[in-house]
């Protein structure tokens, strides 16, 4: 046993696969613990908040202060409100207004806005001018006022008496805080969901719940496999034909309609992610059997068979300890497998919105599910479903890496 | 070694098989689908459905308006006085009024001053003292597309033909309409009467107006000669030969769109009317597979008008720069006309006899949340619009007296409020599972709504989500649409608990038809129930004031009437509006086309796709871009 494990560890295919797969586990455990509570509390009233470090607005000002005289403070002021593309469009706006822009730097933010104050109507109506271009320089207005507005912006509160505005505090634009010193300060690294989940936090809970399954349907999948596989191999005659027959039924049924189908019939009350999990497992034994079963009949004619036969011993323990022990390593390969494709079902079927309930537990596949009927593919929030695509093909990624490198270890013919 | 051997030369194939890439031409762009190969169709009676499979029909751009988000699968019917038809450009009733591209009503409505507009009908209308009899002129200029005038003998036959054969206007209005009859261009309609001589309801009379599409009398004779005055067969009849009095009529139609030509012997240039012809020659809808498609045929330019729910709308103009716009720049972009709503079902025992219950898990849910997520802000909060009967447009907010229910609208996500009134009822959690019981039994819901219904499905979310912070079970369930219609429309139906229906939108007869439909008694135990009050709730109280409404014209009696509804609404809770909705989605893109309305551009055309009741007549004011 030790022998194998230093042998399985000299894989350098099994080590890599080993360390991504052991690196998702630590993450699924320490994560929780520095990010408590429930994965599926929607603590964003939007959609997509974008990842980063979110600062609350009303806590900064009440931080201490430190005064930062930064030279290029005001030039990112005006590079945030107005672009190249809006200093574009405003002289587009001159020339349809009929202004001389022949001496204008485009570049002068002072004579720029000078000249639009002058000459901007948010009510005039240029011919063939779209709504949209309208509502565009409206909103550029709009953000040139602000730049223009005061040096200092005050912090009123409402008298409780009186109803007045009562002055509180004022913010200079040389005002800073240290973020260390605000109160509440939440860094989403991959932002939130439509619901407005974390989509991290839900990430880690989500690849738990999905190796679950995966490890669910492939221990279900490998013991039926595993079983029939046995039986039909090491019994034959009868019973090999009966179980080949089922396994050839099975095999010929494309695996994945059959799951769709169970899972449509089984309707969403029941689909737990436990149920989804058995039901992927139910569907994925055929090729397990198959090929334990041909091992098995490679085996049964082996001398300690017959010799364990002629001693009388019994059908199960024969199987089970002169069988079973020849085969175990490619029985844990095809266990690897199983849990890898189990995974993969579980996001598949989710996808199609066939997937375990969404109110009780997150899974890879209705992050994706989710993410997907809210267009995020299409809307840019890359970070709903990137993350979690990523997450699936390095298990996968790593599950396979393992097999491989276990193959390696255990079939003579590919042992170097 | 072998396998070194095996990865260099798939490496080489791979390499070959870019290079080769690489050096031939640039791979054809993938054509827009739109229109390849011209054949000129004509201008009048078009090749329609019978057109060869090989035809496509080639559109000018710059003659033709498209749309998406209507019709959804290849057009079965133009059969105007039929029923079994999915013709959404050319036949739909929407409830901030009908579609009147092809087929006309006697009056437009305008949901965004409840309006009532002449459109076959000459002027105003008048009703009689006791609002038993209105009557009505039709325009002398209006005529059929065969020339010949429409009379009074077609709004007759129209609603005689449907009383008989029991199509939307014969099932809408049979029972408040007693008869119609006509001396040529006048119309007088009869309201029926109750037993005690009353119009059984003026509203409905209204919405008889602008609701339902009129037909040519000689047409419907000739389709009940046919069908040979089989009711079943009348109503799917497909009506290829139909006659219509509208600006567009049926041109080109197949699986991949459908497509109305402008009639340019349209009677409404007239000067009566409008006064000239709509612009676009063509109305032209694609039939895309989902939203999706439609959505990012929108942003290509591909699509004018868009009736289609598109999440963060805004992003559109502000992140992507695109020439689409809404009725309103700001949130909530469009206006909203009607309220989604969670019902409970009062067939559960543990919902019916429990108020706190009910209220509990209303105040406990994050309405907020819901709007911000499912509608992404294109709804008002309700702190904005607090709840009521009402739909957020301001003719209707007024109709009740706000301080009157202040303490009884909740904001919502007020979980401390919402379980102190469980405890306070004694619905608590007795044996520490983290439920509460009620009668020893935990209490266990389900919020359900169809599956593919994104903005509900997150919304029945967020109840689910509201109900495990005050400790009741609620688990989502998404059957499918074919499931979930059959179920919901049962009277007698538990296996939904909490499932979410909208009430109308808006119409001549709203809010009085919403609160009807909010907790009426009429349709208690109907089978097949689409009409109302889906939640099987009874209220004497409030059933004798709904049915005051109708009758009452007096201002402050009527709005003392809807403010005592609203408290019992408020009280009772029977079910619970998640958030307010506009009836059509409006997102235009002006690559092509504009000028079409805007919320400031004070000629109070409404939002409804520039198709709808009022709202057509956008169609005549655009203008190419440029």
């Amino acid at each position: 046993m030790k022998n194998t494990l230093r042998q399985v560890f000299h894989s350098s295919k099994f080590v890599v696969g080993f360390c991504i797969f052991a690196a998702i586990l630590l993450t699924m455990i320490i994560y929780p613990l520095y990010n408590p509570g429930s994965p599926l509390e929607m603590i964003g009233v939007g959609t997509f908040a974008k990842p980063g470090t979110y600062v609350s607005l009303y806590d900064a000002t009440k931080a201490p202060v430190e005064t930062l005289r930064l030279s290029d403070a005001d030039d990112k002021r005006i590079a945030a409100s107005l672009s190249q593309d809006d200093r574009i469009a405003m002289v587009e706006w001159f020339t349809i207004m009929e202004i001389d822009v022949s001496d204008l730097d485009i570049s002068d933010t002072d004579a720029l806005l000078a000249l639009w104050r002058e000459h901007y109507d948010p009510s005039v109506k240029p011919k063939g001018m779209t709504m949209a271009k309208r509502n565009y320089y409206k909103r550029l207005n709009n953000a040139l006022l602000e730049l223009q507005g005061a040096d200092t912006l005050i912090i009123a509160d409402t008298d409780e008496e009186t109803g007045a505005l009562v002055e509180k505090s004022k913010i200079t634009k040389t005002d800073y805080v240290n973020v260390s010193t605000v109160a509440n300060v939440k860094v989403l690294p991959l932002g939130t969901d439509n619901f407005g989940r974390d989509v991290l936090k839900e990430l880690v809970s989500a690849t738990g719940t999905s190796i679950l399954i995966g490890i669910i349907a492939g221990t279900v999948a490998t013991l039926i496999g595993l079983t029939l596989g046995l039986l039909a191999g090491y019994v034959g005659g009868f019973v090999d034909d009966f179980i080949m027959f089922i396994t050839n039924i099975f095999t010929v049924i494309p695996g994945f309609v059959l799951l769709i189908l169970i899972s449509y019939s089984l309707g969403q009350e029941q689909r737990g992610a436990t149920v989804v999990a058995v039901v992927i497992g139910f569907t994925s034994w055929t090729w397990t059997a198959r090929s334990v079963r041909s091992q098995v009949i490679s085996l049964r004619n082996r001398d300690h068979v017959n010799l364990s036969k002629l001693s009388g011993h019994s059908l199960v323990r024969i199987v089970l300890t002169d069988i079973l022990p020849y085969i175990a390593s490619y029985v844990v390969m095809a266990f690897i497998l199983q849990v890898s494709s189990g995974i993969l079902a579980e996001a598949q079927l989710s996808l199609l919105g066939l997937g375990p309930k969404t109110t009780e537990v997150p899974t890879l596949g209705l992050m994706m599910n989710w993410a997907m009927l809210y267009s995020a593919h299409t809307n840019g929030s890359w970070w709903a479903y990137f993350p979690v695509i990523l997450t699936i093909a390095l298990i996968s990624f790593s599950l396979n890496l393992m097999n491989t490198g276990l193959d390696q270890v255990f079939n003579p013919t590919l042992r170097d | 070694m072998k396998k070194t051997l095996a990865l260099l030369i798939a490496l080489v194939m791979v390499v070959g098989l870019f290079a080769a890439c690489g050096s031939s031409p640039a791979p054809a762009e993938t054509k827009a689908t739109e229109a390849p190969a011209a054949t000129e169709a004509p201008a009048t009676e078009a090749p329609a459905t019978e057109a060869p499979a090989e035809t496509t029909v080639e559109l000018p751009r710059n003659e033709t308006l498209y749309f998406a988000g209507q019709q959804w699968g290849t057009v079965n019917s133009w059969n105007v006085i039929g029923t079994n038809q999915n013709n959404s450009m050319a036949i739909a009733g929407n409830s901030g009024g009908y579609r009147t591209l092809m087929f006309e009503t006697l009056y437009m409505f305008n949901f965004m001053d409840g309006s009532l507009r002449p459109l076959l009908a000459d002027g105003d209308y008048a009703w009689n003292e006791d609002m038993t009899e209105l009557t009505l002129a039709i325009k002398p200029a209006a005529h059929w597309s065969d020339g010949t005038p429409v009379t009074g003998a077609d709004v007759v036959r129209t609603f005689d033909i449907g009383v008989q054969i029991g199509n939307n206007t014969g099932s809408g209005f049979g029972a408040y309409i007693s008869g119609i009859e006509a001396d040529g261009l006048n119309v007088t309609i009869k309201a029926a009467l109750d037993e005690n001589g009353n119009p059984v309801n003026p509203l409905k009379i209204l919405d008889f107006l602008t609701g339902t599409p009129i037909a040519q009398a000689a047409w419907i004779d000739t389709v009940v000669a046919r069908c040979g005055n089989d009711s079943v067969a009348i109503l799917n009849d497909p009506g290829e030969d139909v006659v219509w009095s509208g600006p567009y009529t049926k041109y080109f139609s197949d699986d991949q769109k459908v497509v109305l030509i402008r009639d340019d012997n349209y009677w409404g240039q007239d000067a009566s009317m409008w006064g000239k012809l709509p612009v676009p020659k063509y109305i032209a809808h694609v039939i895309y597979a989902d939203n999706p498609a439609g959505e990012t045929a929108l942003k290509a330019g591909e699509v004018d008008v868009c009736q289609q729910f598109i999440g963060n709308i805004q992003n559109l103009w502000l992140n992507d720069g695109l020439p689409i716009s809404t009725y309103y720049e700001e949130a909530p972009y469009g206006v909203c006309l009607t309220m989604p709503t969670a019902w409970y079902n009062m067939n559960v025992p543990v919902l019916a006899e429990n108020v706190a219950l009910r209220k509990a898990i209303a105040m406990a849910v994050d309405y907020d949340t819901i709007i911000a997520n499912a509608m992404t802000n294109q709804s008002p909060s309700f702190a904005d619009v607090p709840r009521s009967v009402m739909n957020p447009t301001a003719g209707e907010q007024a109709l009740y007296d706000h301080d009157a229910v202040a303490d009884l609208q909740w904001a919502g996500n007020d979980i401390e409020g919402a379980k102190k009134l469980l405890d306070d009822a004694g619905i608590v959690d007795s044996d520490g599972d983290g439920w509460r019981e009620y009668n020893g039994e935990k209490i266990s819901l389900n919020a359900v709504c169809p599956n593919g219904w994104t903005d509900w499905q997150a919304s029945m979310e967020v109840v689910a989500a509201a109900g495990e912070k005050i400790g009741v079970e609620i688990t989502t369930l998404y059957p499918e649409w074919s499931v979930y219609q059959t179920v919901f429309t049962n009277p007698s139906q538990t296996e939904y608990q909490i499932y979410m229906w909208s009430p109308d939108a808006a119409s001549p007869s709203n809010p009085w038809q919403r609160v009807n439909q909010l907790m009426g008694k009429v349709f208690v135990g109907v089978e097949n129930n689409w009409s109302g009050n889906w939640g099987q709730y009874v209220n004497d109280e409030a059933d004798a004031l709904i049915a005051k409404i109708p009758m009452t014209t007096d201002a402050e009696e009527l709005k003392a009437l809807y403010t005592e509804l609203t408290k019992i609404y408020l009280t009772e809770v029977p079910s619970f509006s998640l958030m307010y909705r506009p009836s059509v989605f409006h997102a235009v893109n002006e690559s092509v086309w504009t000028n079409f309305p805007s919320g400031d551009d004070g000629r109070n055309i409404p939002p409804a796709d520039c198709t709808d009741g009022y709202g057509i007549a956008a169609l005549y004011e655009l203008e190419l871009v440029g």
